[in-house]
Order: C-alpha cells, then structure tokens, then sequence
C-alpha cells in the first residue's frame, strides 16, 4: 500500500529540473483564476487543462504504446452523452455517470479492439478512423442521442455539486484541475508499473518482447482501451461545462486529430509531452480563432498547426521535449 | 428491376471515378509504402480548378481537364520534394502525421481563400444534362467521367507495363535498394509516382466537380473511400484499385438508396473488414 502510493505521488526518478518545472506549473494553475479575473483567460485555461487531459490519455495509446489512434474522439462522445442523457433522461447525479461513460468507452474499445489489433501502423491508424466516423454517423442518423441536434442539459442556478454545474469559471477550474491531476498521477503511477513497462516494451520491439513472455496483442488491447477510459472522462467533463453537446462538437475527426497532435507537439512516450503540447497548442487556437473571427478569416489557425506538424514530422518526431532532451543530453557532457 | 439496372448503372460509373481516386494513392502506396492523407485534397484542388475556370473564365469545364491534372501533377511533385522526401526516412509515426498535416494545409489554405461556402459549377455542356437509353436516365457528366476515367486508367497501365519509365518505376517499388544499384535514379521514381498520382486525382476531382458540390473540407470524405477502395484492390495494385473502385462504388450507391444517412459508415465498415479479415484485399501481393 506504501508503496502504491510512493509510486503515485513521487517524480522521484524525474530529474531536479523537471521537478521544479513542475512545482512551479502546479503553483501557477492553482492561483490562476484568482490572477486571471477575466472570463476569457479562465476560458482559455480550462480548454488547457482539458486538452492536458486528454492528451494525457492519448499519451498512453499513441506515446507509450507507440499506436497511432485517430479515434479518441469517439471515446470524448461515449462520456459526454452518458453523462448528458442520463442526467437529461434519469436526472442522475454527474458522479455516476462518469463511470458509465467510462464503461460504454472501454466496452466499444475492447469489442473492436481484438480485430483492430491484428493491423498495424497506417492500416491500424486508418481502421480507427473509420470506427469513430462509424460512431458519429451514427450518433447523427439516431433518434435517441437527440441526432444531429444535439443533447441539451437543463441550466441549474447556484453551485451545484451533484450535477457539477456551477454559475462561476472558478468552480470548473478546479474540478477540471481535479481531473487532470488525478489522470497525470495515473500516468505516473503506470509508466512505472510492469504495465507500463510491457507496453513500451512492445511499442519498441514486438517480436523482443513476444520472445520474453509478453502477450503482445493483449497488452496492445489493455493500453486502448485504458486510453479509452481517460478520454472518456474528458467528455463527461465537457457535457456539464458546455451543456449542450452534438456529435460535432464532441465527436468530431478534428478533435481526434487535436489531441494526437498535442501530444505529438509537446512529445509522444514522455509524461509532460502532452502538458507542454497543450499550453503551446490551446491558447494558440484560442487566440487565432478570437482573433480571426473578427476577420471573417477562417483557416489561419488550422494553417498554422499543419504547419507546426510537418516541421515536426519531417525534423523532429519526437516534439518538443525530444528537443529539450536533446539539449539537456549536449550539456551534461 | 428499372430501379436494380439504374442502381447498378450508376453505381458502376461511380465506381470508375472511385478507381481513378484510388490510383494514385495505390500507386504512391506500391513505390515507396507511405500513405498520402492528403490525397482527397489534391482531389479538392481539381474540383477548385474546374470551378475557378469555368465561373471565371468562359472556359466549358471540360477544358479544364487537362489544366487541373497539369496542376495536380505539379502539386503531386512540389509535395514530394518539400515534405515527403524529409519524412520517409523518419519513423511510421512521423510520416503519418506529416501527410495528415498537408492535409490540413490544403484544406483550410481553400478555407481561407474560398470561405466554406457550397460551390457548385453551374454552367457546361455536360452539366445537368441527361441521356435516356430506353428506360434508364442517366447524368450525361456522369458517363463523359466514367469514359475519361477509363482512359486514364488504360493510359497508366500501358506507361506502367509498357514502357521503360514504368518498368524503372515497378523496379523501384519492388526494391527500391536494388533498383538504385541498376541505376535508376529511385528519388526521380518516388516524385513521379506522386506527380501522377497527384494529376490522375485531380483529373477525377475536376470529372467530379461536374456532379458534385465543391467544399474545402470534401477530400476526407474521398480520401477515406480511397483508402476503402485501395485496401480492397489490395496495396499496390493497379487492377485491384480498377475492380475495387466498381465494387465501392455500387456498395456506396446501392446502400445509399435504403439508409441513405450511413452510406459513408458502410465504406469505412468494408475497409475495416476488409484489412482486418483479408489485408491483402483482392489482388495484394
């Protein structure tokens, strides 16, 4: 028991930098709102946090696991509409429902796992693709999910924390902080565990680590559908922030595409990776889109990110902190 | 019955442009084993040219043809030297999200420049005519692009298993190392399996923008039949993707006519079931 927890809380094998870089980014997310008094920045920090989170899930399939998901999204809509219907519907608490999104995620993932599993590489990034527009298709031509119209949650006044609805910013900001906190000390705890181990063991070299006693498909499966879990998290999160959801806004390609490429920008396989590729990538999004939609100009912030992801693809895959490593690795010697 | 032949009238002449959108990415596939994202957004360029010059220049859209395969050749070899070449030697990872972000440049430079406005040609010899055989109507634009897509297809078999070029070409995309020690110049070989996968796509694009609306954001929706299409044919065949593209084709057509909101979900099923049960598709090797 002491030791689970020595490995949830500790960084202890982190270097002294990292460390204190850390510190100071939970320092700064702590007393953000109260610095930050203006809707927008809040806004802009909790779209932060959220992405943090998940590409802190992605992190888990596509860095650790080293396979190309194009399909979280597909898991972001499996949590935010349990969440919507089952508080529009049953006016069930949003604690419960977390768990049920989270089910129905794993559940999808695990179901098609077994089969997408026996593709790799372009062909495996491809077929989730193809799932999530599955999903979204059909959560537009269903009836039940509200269509292409969309789930409407009921506006409660007051702070509220049965349905996590709340009349001010603050509120969210820590309940999203919450969540992400709990999710990066997850990530913590497993890049240690022999799971996470297993799963890098695979990402680097499947027939090493077949030959050593892995089962290969099974750990491919686990780490997909865990992925699956957190995303699903994300999107319950999103239902009661937002209250109001349609396949397009939390089950669209561009989404999925979002969170892989936070995380290939921050760096895929490391545990800040996706915190790194958050801050660079959400406030830049934001400000672009306020600042374009004053132009009528649509594109320029997605021009810019397919900029950023081919100089990163073609001169450096690994993103971002493969550069600080890099860096770091020249001065130690 | 009338509406079984119509269907499947119609299905097939989709399906041939289907096959045409599917060369190229075959054919980029078989050379150098890299999937081009980006390929429904060469296709958008085509359908742009031959809207551009047909609404702006009293051109009919069918001389746009050659105009916009002329400037998907161009795009097709510009794409090659600027990012593929840099990615091929990178990780599968890196080369996946370097097409997937030139795919995201296209598409939203024509969001930009063109704003996300439905764009149709209105204008053209063919467009909005139809040919009655008896019973069976048909779009006269629709058969004019499933003759063109015929053509071009025979016209890259015949340069590929005819003539000296593509002989150096099924050199390299059979190995690429050897085919360098004979002297081949293997990097000229992978800019021109892009330059003509590039013009052959856009050719279709600018076929399709006679029946089909124009948006910047169309190509995924192609891409991804492609890859359909593609992964059934089987990766690297030019045959394959010919037959595949029929099939896909009346699948699309056929299905649409019954639930018509999921006739895209039944492509991506076909593509799933097809790479996980049979990943060499019909005629892989």
């Amino acid at each position: 028991m002491r030791q689970l927890l020595i490995d949830i809380f500790s960084f202890g094998d982190r270097p002294r930098f990292e460390k204190i870089g850390f510190l100071i980014f939970i320092l700064i997310v702590f007393i953000f709102p109260w610095i930050v008094t203006s809707a927008y920045g809040r806004a802009v920090m909790i779209k932060f946090l959220l992405f943090a989170l998940f590409g802190l899930g992605w992190n888990l399939i596509g860095g650790y696991g080293g396979q190309v998901d194009l399909g979280q999204a597909k898991n972001v809509g499996f949590g935010a509409y349990a969440t919507a219907l089952m508080i529009v519907w049953w006016k069930i608490p949003f604690w419960v429902t977390i768990p049920v999104g989270v089910f129905f995620a794993v559940l999808e993932s695990f179901a098609v796992a077994y089969p997408m599993f026996r593709l790799k590489g372009h062909y495996f990034a491809i077929a989730t693709l193809c799932v999530a527009l599955v999903w979204k298709e059909l959560f537009i031509f269903w009836d039940w999910t509200g269509g292409a119209r969309g789930v409407e949650i009921p506006i409660r006044t007051g702070v509220d924390f049965a349905y996590m609805q709340f009349n001010s910013a603050i509120y969210y900001h820590y309940f999203i902080l919450f969540l992400f906190l709990t999710q990066l000390l997850f990530m913590n705890w497993f890049r240690k565990s022999k799971m996470g181990y297993w799963v890098q063991a695979v990402r680097d070299n499947e027939e090493a680590a077949a030959s050593l006693g892995i089962n290969v498909t099974n750990t491919k499966v686990k780490a997909y559908c865990i992925a699956a879990a957190l995303g699903a998290v994300g999107g319950s999160f999103m239902a009661v922030y937002y209250l109001y959801i349609d396949p397009d806004a939390v089950m669209p390609l561009d989404l999925s595409i979002l969170i892989a490429m936070t995380v290939m920008v921050g760096g895929a396989g490391s545990i800040w990776g996706p915190i790194i590729g958050a801050a660079i990538l959400i406030p830049l999004d934001m400000y672009l889109g306020a600042w374009l939609g004053a132009q009528k100009r649509l594109g320029i912030d997605f021009m810019i990110y397919a900029m950023i992801m081919m100089v990163i693809a073609a001169k450096e895959p690994r993103g971002i902190w493969g550069i600080i490593e890099r860096v770091r690795k020249k001065r130690s010697r | 019955m009338e509406l079984t032949v119509q269907l499947l009238v119609y299905g097939i002449l989709m399906g041939l442009v289907f096959a045409l959108i599917a060369l190229g990415l075959s054919l980029i596939f078989g050379v150098m084993n890299i999937v081009n994202f980006a390929h429904g957004e060469f296709m958008m360029v085509g359908m742009y040219i031959a809207y551009l010059l047909s609404t702006y220049l009293p051109l009919d859209p069918l001389l746009s043809l050659p105009f916009a395969a002329g400037a998907g050749y161009l795009l097709g070899i510009v794409s090659y030297r600027l990012l593929i070449h840099h990615i091929l030697r990178g990780p599968m990872v890196a080369q996946l999200f370097g097409t997937f972000g030139l795919m995201l440049f296209l598409r939203y430079l024509a969001m930009y420049i063109f704003t996300p406005d439905v764009r149709s040609i209105k204008e053209g010899i063919l467009v909005g005519k139809t040919l009655s055989m008896g019973w069976i109507n048909v779009d006269a634009s629709k058969v004019f692009s499933a003759g063109v897509c015929l053509l071009a297809f025979a016209v890259i078999y015949w340069m590929i298993y005819r003539t000296k070029l593509g002989r150096a070409l099924r050199a390299t995309s059979i190995d690429s190392e050897a085919a360098k020690y004979m002297g081949i110049d293997t990097k000229g070989m992978n800019a021109l399996a892009w330059g003509i996968g590039g013009a052959t796509v856009a050719l279709a694009g600018a076929l399709l923008a006679h029946f089909y609306y124009v948006t910047p954001t169309v190509g995924m929706l192609f891409t991804l039949i492609a890859f359909a299409t593609v992964a059934l044919g089987g990766f690297g065949s030019i045959v394959g993707a010919f037959i595949a593209g029929i099939v896909i084709g009346l699948i699309m057509v056929i299905s649409g006519q019954f639930v018509s909101e999921l006739k895209f979900s039944f492509i991506y099923i076909v593509y799933f079931l097809v790479v996980v049960f049979r990943p060499r598709g019909l005629f892989g090797w």
